[in-house]
């Protein structure tokens, strides 16, 4: 009874396991980018991420120094004590939850827009979010994009004097495993 | 000399001093936001290291590694556990038996080389180390660089 047990728990665990995919190569690219400035734009390519196809978890998990600018001076600013502060603040992640993760059919070859629901953590600070996100099934590779924008007074961060926009766009794309 | 045309002459002082500090702000601001990244293929590299030694040394203590290491240029050289794609260019990655792991994203100009690149293969990397950090996500402990470059 005992072993029946066990066995019931390590193939439950293993269910489990299976439903969770992640990758390590998630990407998140930032844009603030406005009419008097065109160089805070930004890419991390190595940004952890997970679906849970079962639950609808999602989550993110991005190094702040990981984002590669085009110029130095903006990545340093950027950076800097006095924006993200990435010393003191080193990670930004998303926690959330797809709501209607029900509608994927995850073993069915589709494309699919599905909502999310969560809080994004950045610079110390953690607010909810909702936005839409696309995930798309081929031949049982899963891959998730989805874009928004956040305001940057949400996570007491400056615009810069008006030379960076108050709503930054947020592309993040993900190819499961 | 009468004290207007004295005045005149400080004004003219003045205004070339203000064209001057004007054109010097100007250029310095043209050299700040033009300013690219070096190619890290010329740029010398602070360190030279082993692979699974700096995962080692990033699972001793986080902190005084990521202190070490960070926005610094660093030569890894070890064997590369997975290829991964990251939207249209490719991540290099090299997993220690514990899982805990080092991933490069490379530069544009790099990117033709890397593709060539094999699971099982032997390399050696140079990039800015972004830093390490413990994944919730993961449970494990993983360092990333960017602007990386093949050594050959």
């Amino acid at each position: 009874m005992k072993k029946a047990i066990l066995i019931l728990a390590l193939a439950t665990t293993g269910s489990v396991f299976a439903q969770k995919k992640t990758t390590t190569s998630a990407t998140v690219k930032f844009d603030a980018t406005t009419k008097l400035d065109a160089l805070p734009v930004a890419e991390n390519k190595t940004v952890v991420a997970l679906i849970d196809t079962k639950g609808g978890t999602v989550a993110f998990e991005a190094q702040i120094k990981g984002f590669q600018f085009g110029n130095p001076m903006m990545q340093e600013h950027f950076n800097g004590p006095k924006w993200m502060d990435s010393e003191k603040n080193p990670t930004s992640t998303f926690k959330g939850k797809i709501t209607n993760v029900a509608d994927v059919k995850f073993d069915q070859d589709g494309t699919y827009v599905v909502n999310i629901e969560g809080d994004l953590t950045m610079h110390g600070i953690s607010k909810p979010l909702t936005g839409k996100a696309t995930i798309v099934v081929k031949a049982g590779a899963v891959s998730a994009t989805s874009d928004f924008t956040i305001k940057l007074a949400d996570y007491s961060l400056g615009n810069a004097g008006g030379k960076l926009a108050d709503e930054p766009k947020i592309t993040v794309s993900a190819d499961f495993k | 000399m009468s004290a207007d045309e004295t005045k005149k002459g400080w004004l003219k002082k003045i205004l070339i001093a203000a064209i001057l500090l004007l054109l010097v702000g100007a250029g310095a601001a043209w050299y700040f936001f033009t300013q690219k990244f070096e190619d890290t293929a010329s740029t010398k590299a602070e360190y030279t290291v082993n692979a699974l030694d700096l995962i080692s040394e990033f699972k001793k203590s986080d902190s005084a590694a990521n202190k070490k290491y960070s926005e610094k240029i660093i030569t890894v050289n070890g064997k590369i556990t997975s290829v991964e794609s990251a939207d249209t260019t490719v991540n290099l990655k090299i997993t220690n038996p514990e899982g805990s792991y080092i991933i490069f994203a490379f530069q544009q100009k790099d990117l033709a080389d890397v593709k060539k690149i094999k699971e099982g293969d032997s390399v050696s990397i140079k990039g800015s180390c972004s830093g390490g950090s413990y994944s919730e996500i993961l449970e494990t402990e993983y360092i990333t660089f960017k602007r990386c470059s093949l050594n050959k």
